[in-house]
């Protein structure tokens, strides 16, 4: 599904050559649940946006489901990302004035062919994201954990092959934080392949995986021995406090 | 269709921002307008134009007693006689009339009870000729009329209804001036004057009676000269106009005890303030397309600006760097175009004000929508490439961060 070979990814801003990736390999199938970790400034938006297709390496391969991205011009770029890629940000990144629906239906608009069934698909990935009775609230009626459930039906409703989240939680408390956590496992036995990046190992250990960076290249690659999990974590956070 | 999409979001965005979006089509509406304007009120003044000359003849020259530009004539001026008539007759070739005219405006007459106040011509016999303009019951002016000094006289229609009603005037009498007069005819109904005068209240006698009983004058108040060929009129102007000075003892510096009025004077006398309204009001348009082009180009920057984020979103979805410049082209452009039908129905509004509060005959015509719509069109694209660009160029990872 995605294979990294010796990615190289230099910044040059003004003359001043910065190299952020020196190097990195490695491989994620179809259907694995992969954390990148590695503190701030190592590289992870880098790398992320590089598999997204958002930017391009300086060198070394990158194959996604078996087309050689390199070689790809920037709408067949474009294309690519419609197609196969799914994006969580941190700052979610909803348009403003959209309702949720509208929202979620955005990446349609940019497909070869609008499904005639748009409507029902967006009501479909706002189901599985909770929010099938929020279809028509704009993001400043929604709270943060529920605009970034939002953002997640946006990247699910093209069917893509990867959904990549840049810390999509960073900017949730710790119960919105694991709702989308639980999200993502959910998604993840639908058969999903996820990658997340994170800085945070707590929740890097919902994922099977984590690759860890350091220093532009891969520190460390391994299953992780003891999952969390956040249904579990909801329960005992939810025992803790008054259900609000 | 992606396409229709992709325009269709441009045009969603226009919605969210009403003031912002007033604003960018500001100008347009202001330059449409003005444009329909300027062209409803050229076409107006120029059938204004045709009317005139056509009412005045345009064939005709006249030699009107008394200088200056546009006066009224002076009725005070004794210089031009039935002498200077002849010697155009003499010495000016190719002219078909040459027909001299005494008259005087307000002059009272009386029909029994009945009282009318109208303007009094005297002319000669071809005067019916220099101006088409006949007797439709009874008789004309004739030269016999003009040998025996007789009194008579010809009616115009209003005159009729005034003193008459609906009974025949023919044969009967009026006083004029105290002096009594038999009517021997109606002139055929002129109607009113492009000025608004009516050509109906006119009462015309023999040049001699008028000269010599009514009026006691020995002098004219113009002559009327039909031209054979009206590519002569420029040289015969120049002809009579050195003719009369001659005969008149004027040197040129010194200052004209006559004018000539000609169809091209005519015309260019109605052109010349409408001209420079005409003008200053395509200045207008013009300017305001042009600063309501930049304000639309600046706002659509700053938007471009506001909505990076936005714009890197939608670059993540799918949006190639063509679908986002199409979606900016496509904003400006049915801003040009709403402000475009906004400006064509304001322009109409003003043009449909300014009929009624005018008497100007403006005219709408399709021509200037045409013409706005290009301009539209134009405004659009060529102020709505560059902030088009600008989004489009737009690297996507630097727009999200
Ligand atoms: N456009 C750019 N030009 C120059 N340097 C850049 C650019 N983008 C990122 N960098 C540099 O690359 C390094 C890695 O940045 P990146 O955003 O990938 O880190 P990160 O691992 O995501 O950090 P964080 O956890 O804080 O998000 C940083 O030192 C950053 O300054
Ligand atoms: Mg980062």
């Amino acid at each position: 599904m995605i294979e990294v070979e010796r990615l190289e990814k230099t910044y040059s801003t003004g003359g001043l050559a910065t190299p952020v990736l020196k190097g990195v390999s490695f491989h994620i199938d179809k259907g694995e649940y992969v954390a990148i970790m590695g503190t701030s400034g190592t590289g992870k938006s880098t790398l992320m946006n590089i598999l997204g297709c958002l930017d391009k390496p300086t060198a070394g391969h990158y194959g996604l489901d078996g087309t050689a991205v390199g070689s790809l011009d920037d709408d067949a770029l474009s294309s690519l990302r419609n197609r196969k890629i799914g994006f969580v940000f941190q700052q979610f990144h909803l348009l403003e004035r959209a309702t949720a629906m509208r929202n979620v239906m955005l990446p349609l608009i940019y497909a070869e062919e609008y499904p005639e069934d748009a409507e029902e698909m967006a009501e479909r990935a706002l189901t599985a994201v909770g929010l099938a009775d929020r279809r028509r609230y704009r993001p400043n009626e929604l709270s943060g954990g529920q605009q970034q459930r939002v953002a997640i039906a946006r990247a699910l409703i093209t069917d893509p092959e990867i959904i990549l989240a840049d810390e999509p939680t960073g900017a949730l408390d710790r119960k919105s934080g694991l709702e989308v956590m639980a999200i993502f496992k959910k998604l993840h036995e639908q058969g999903r392949t996820i990658v997340l990046v994170t800085h945070d190992r707590g929740v890097a250990e919902h994922a099977q995986r984590i690759i860890l960076l350091k220093d532009g290249r891969v520190a460390e690659d391994r299953a992780v021995e003891e999952r969390r999990d956040p249904d579990v974590e909801l329960n005992t956070l939810g025992a803790g406090e008054d259900d609000g | 269709m992606r396409t229709q999409r992709i325009v269709w979001q441009g045009i969603q965005s226009l919605g969210t921002n009403k003031t912002r979006t007033f604003f960018m089509m500001a100008g347009t509406i202001v330059g449409i307008a003005a444009l329909i304007v300027v062209v409803a009120f050229g076409k107006g003044i120029e059938t204004k134009i045709m009317e005139k000359v056509e009412t005045f003849g345009p064939r005709a020259i006249m030699l009107i007693a008394g200088g200056g530009k546009n006066a009224p004539p002076d009725m005070t001026v004794t210089t031009l006689t039935l002498d200077d008539a002849q010697a155009i007759r003499e010495q000016v070739e190719d002219v078909e009339i040459v027909t001299p005219m005494a008259w005087r405006f307000r002059i009272n007459m009386k029909y029994k009870d009945n009282q009318n106040e109208a303007v009094l011509w005297g002319v000669e016999p071809s005067w019916h000729e220099a101006w088409s303009w006949y007797a439709v019951e009874g008789d004309g002016i004739t030269d016999q009329d003009i040998a025996t000094m007789a009194r008579v006289c010809v009616i115009g229609q209003t005159i009729k209804r005034e003193l008459f009603g609906n009974s025949n005037p023919v044969g009967e009498s009026i006083y004029v001036n105290k002096v009594r007069l038999t009517v021997k005819g109606v002139l055929e109904k002129r109607g009113t004057s492009p000025m608004g005068g009516d050509f109906d209240n006119r009462i015309i006698v023999p040049i001699t009676t008028a000269m010599r009983r009514l009026l006691n004058v020995d002098y004219v108040g113009a002559i009327r000269i039909i031209t054979k060929d009206t590519e002569l009129m420029p040289q015969q102007i120049k002809k009579i106009r050195a003719l009369i000075h001659a005969r008149h003892h004027i040197t040129p510096p010194e200052e004209d005890d006559f004018r000539i009025a000609s169809p091209v004077l005519i015309a260019r006398m109605a052109r010349g303030t409408s001209r420079t309204l005409s003008i200053l009001l395509i200045a207008l348009a013009g300017l305001s397309l042009l600063v309501g082009g930049v304000v639309l180009m600046n706002i659509l920057l700053i938007s471009v600006a506001e909505r990076e984020k936005e714009i890197g979103l939608r670059r993540a979805v799918g949006a190639t760097r063509g679908d986002i410049h199409l979606q900016f082209l496509a904003e400006s452009l049915t801003v040009t175009c709403i402000g475009m039908f906004a400006g064509c129905g304001l322009g109409v509004l003003i043009t449909l004000i300014l009929k009624q509060a005018t008497k100007v005959p403006i005219t709408l015509s399709w021509e200037p929508f045409v013409l706005s719509l290009t301009f539209a069109l134009m405004v659009g694209l060529f102020f709505g490439v560059q902030p088009a660009r600008k989004a489009a160029a737009l690297n996507p990872v630097e727009a999200l961060r």
